[in-house]
């Protein structure tokens, strides 16, 4: 298959940590193992990261100069962006854009801006929003405008798709029966993967004492108020249980209001915030891992945790059910009671020895794999680039059917975007630009990318380092 | 695998399945979807009976500017407006009383005195307050004064609490209907500022706490008492509220008649048509609510 250059964009990348900026990178790593050629743009950080840099292997990332407004997202402007990712685009001879996450707007920019060069994009959707409040109204709306127009729409989860479909309004009328909406077929459903050779179990010695881990930020919707109200219970009802919690954020203070009204400072153990890197030795000290969270679209947390051969428990929200199969996991629903119920029985299905960590850690492995994510995403990238392009006329008409007050808004601001790039064209002329030729050739650099993964020290596992160093 | 019966489609992750990944399963996409959950529809008779409150404050509003209008225009004695406040108070308590009636007598006597001891308080505060504010604003001009009150009567009317309240006791108020409460009172502060005489001050202050801060109070253990006795309240309100006005400008009383009839019984219509449009959509990805005990 031919190689493509392809360009994630993203509001969300390393230096910040956290799961969609993880996806980025194992994604592009992986991509560049294929021989694709990978960029990925993002937004400037404070201390001076603006520019290009390398990441190892061998990733180059463009830091925009714009500033993040609130938790790491840039304020949706439309047009700023353009310049910048004119000419970036273009001197990459980039191929296909691959925007990540609907809360970053540099990622929906991307997608307005890149048909403008012939440019093919693809949507990743990372989470789950509920549509009845002010926040997920305003994102929605700002969502649907973007992904009318997108060529194909990745979904984590295939909750995540009923979801997306939902709020980006991913329908059409049936040809045959108008009266019937049929969802586009351009919505793919890949999964997130773990690289489970970082999260091989650790065999405890032989003891009575169950730890049970929780691995979370502390916030409400991680559903912390149900650690809170069961965990005392769990302890009384059984003395040979203890807790240890990681993790850092505005539920903390409850936790130790908890554990200090009740006497638990020897059964429950506060962590405070865990490294990513410590996140396996947080895990393999305890046999059952709990997740409370309110939503959730995939929850990679409890993928570790099962990986690392802990018996999880979790609660029946969003993507959750999906992940795992039912003998490795108990589910409760999101009630005090039930949690209780679910805990007593993982407790008792890890006391008779019934879960196997090494054995669930090999299934793990078939399940989840970074290289099976890569080739499924080859494959969207490829129906893209042989799909025919949407047309301005076409684009302005499906925008116009937004709704009679969105749409024109969303129509003007295309067409200002078409004049401000012919401006663009005219001020900053593409034979001026500097454009990038390879210095390699992608067929070598394969195969050196796959010696270095067969090597002991594996190629995913140095880029994981450095990627998850600040 | 069997060729004859292919696996069917699950909804899981962890398993590669032998479909695309663009496969959308036709029957089971969206199957946990839920629109208007537990949606009940809107009868006309109990949206006119909630909407009872929002005229009986409206006219409560009324009556008021009616009342300081003709203070200001000497056309009533505040000694009259005085009486009438005191009757308007002990009916008010006796009626309190009455909806409180199974309260243990023992605690009731305590809380006359409290009642009593707090009113007269109130009554003295206002009386030795009403020099300062007959001229607090004396410096401010009277266009002010009236844009000024129009805006807090406004702020009243919106933030005021309509809700119907079971039992007495305990009120916990929210923060806007104490703010409500507030712009009512300040408003007639700054009216009474524009008041000649000290007497008259006081008589205006009195009635803005009985109609601001203690009618809503009764207004809320009254919607939940007898629909026919609700009712009767709002229509006598309603119409003396217009009468009242009537007399002081024709297009006033008009005005004021058809916001009246408009939020009894039109407003309602509106409400029950817009409900059609009511789309809910639930789902499992939305936030889940946690159930502690």
């Amino acid at each position: 298959m031919e190689t493509l250059s392809i360009a994630m964009i993203s509001d969300f990348f390393h230096p910040a940590v956290g799961g969609v900026e993880n996806h980025i990178y194992m994604l592009s790593a992986n991509l560049l193992r294929k021989g694709h050629k990978v960029i990925v743009i993002t937004h400037s950080h404070p201390q001076g990261r603006v520019g290009i840099r390398w990441l190892l292997p061998c990733l180059k990332v463009y830091y925009i100069p714009f500033l993040p407004i609130a938790s790491s997202a840039t304020l949706p402007n439309f047009f700023t962006s353009l310049p910048y990712l004119r000419t970036i685009l273009l001197r990459e001879h980039i191929h296909l854009i691959h925007a990540h996450a609907s809360l970053s707007s540099i990622g929906h920019e991307g997608i307005l801006h890149s048909h403008l060069m012939g440019i093919r994009t693809v949507f990743t959707d990372h989470s789950l929003f509920g549509f009845d409040d002010a926040a997920s109204i305003l994102t929605n709306k700002l969502m649907v405008g973007t992904l009318k127009n997108v060529d194909a729409v990745i979904c984590v989860s295939h909750t995540g798709r009923e979801n997306t479909v939902l709020r980006g309004q991913l329908f059409d009328r049936d040809s045959e029966d108008p009266s019937k909406l049929v969802v586009r077929s351009n919505i793919y459903v890949i999964p997130n993967a773990i690289v489970a050779e970082h999260f091989k179990p650790c065999p405890q010695p032989p003891s009575d004492t169950i730890t049970i881990v929780v691995l979370s930020r502390l916030a409400y919707r991680k559903g912390i108020d149900l650690l809170v109200a069961t965990a005392p219970r769990i302890c009384a009802l059984f003395p040979n249980v203890n807790f240890v919690v990681g993790g850092d954020g505005p539920k903390l203070i409850d936790l130790l209001q908890m554990r200090e009204k009740h006497l638990l400072q020897d059964r429950i153990e506060l962590l405070g915030p865990v490294r990513p890197g410590d996140v396996l030795s947080v895990l393999s000290r305890g046999s059952i891992f709990m997740n409370t969270s309110l939503t959730e679209s995939f929850g990679i947390a409890i993928l570790e945790a099962a990986c690392a051969g802990l018996y999880v428990v979790s609660t029946r929200v969003g993507g959750v059910p999906e992940i795992l199969p039912e003998d490795m996991i108990s589910f409760a629903e999101p009630e005090e009671d039930d949690v209780v119920r679910a805990i007593s029985e993982a407790i008792f299905i890890v006391s008779q020895g019934k879960h196997d960590p090494l054995q669930a850690h090999e299934r793990m492995k078939t399940f989840y794999d970074w290289d099976q994510v890569t080739a499924r995403t080859e494959v969207v990238y490829h129906t893209v680039m042989r799909s025919k392009q949407i047309e301005l006329w076409e684009r302005m008409q499906s925008t116009m059917a937004l709704g009679p007050f969105a749409g024109p808004i969303y129509t003007i601001i295309l067409i200002v975007d078409c004049i401000f790039f012919l401006f663009l064209e005219w001020w900053f002329p593409r034979e001026d630009l500097d454009f990038v030729h390879d210095h390699w050739d992608p067929k070598v650099f394969a195969e050196v990318g796959l010696l270095f993964s067969r090597s002991s020290f594996t190629g995913d596992f140095i880029c994981f380092c450095v990627a998850r160093k600040r | 695998m069997n060729e004859a019966r292919p696996e069917p489609w699950s909804r899981v992750l962890w398993k590669t399945q032998p479909f695309s990944d663009n496969h959308i399963p036709p029957k089971l996409f969206l199957v946990s979807l839920q629109r208007n959950p537990n949606l009940e529809p809107y009868s006309y008779w109990r949206l006119v009976h909630a909407s009872c409150a929002v005229t009986q404050h409206l006219s409560t509003i009324y009556f008021f500017l009616a009342v300081f209008i003709r203070l200001k225009e000497n056309q009533l004695d505040p000694r009259t407006l005085v009486y009438i406040s005191v009757g308007c108070f002990l009916a008010g308590y006796f009626t309190w009383n009455v909806l409180d009636s199974a309260e243990p007598s023992s605690e009731r006597n305590a809380n006359h005195l409290k009642a009593l001891k707090s009113s007269i308080m109130m009554f003295l505060a206002l009386m030795s307050l009403s020099p300062v504010l007959r001229t607090l604003s004396a410096a401010t001009s009277s266009d002010s004064i009236w844009a000024l009150a129009a805006i807090l009567f406004i702020l009243n009317a919106l933030l005021a609490n309509y809700t119907a309240s079971k039992s007495g006791g305990q009120i916990r108020d929210r923060l806007t209907s104490v703010l409500s409460m507030n712009a009512a009172v300040s408003a007639s502060v700054v009216l009474a500022s524009r008041l000649c005489t000290d007497v008259a001050v006081f008589a205006l202050a009195l009635f803005s706490v009985q109609a601001f801060a203690l009618f809503p109070m009764l207004r809320q253990r009254l919607q939940t008492s007898l629909v026919a006795v609700w009712l009767f309240l709002t229509m006598f309100m309603a119409a003396s509220a217009v009468y009242l006005l009537a007399s002081l400008s024709q297009i006033v009383m008009w005005l004021g008649l058809f916001m009246l009839f408009f939020i009894t019984l039109i407003a309602p219509i509106i409400l029950i048509w817009a409900q059609r449009y009511k789309n809910i959509i639930r789902g499992p990805w939305d936030v889940a609510v946690p159930k502690v005990n």
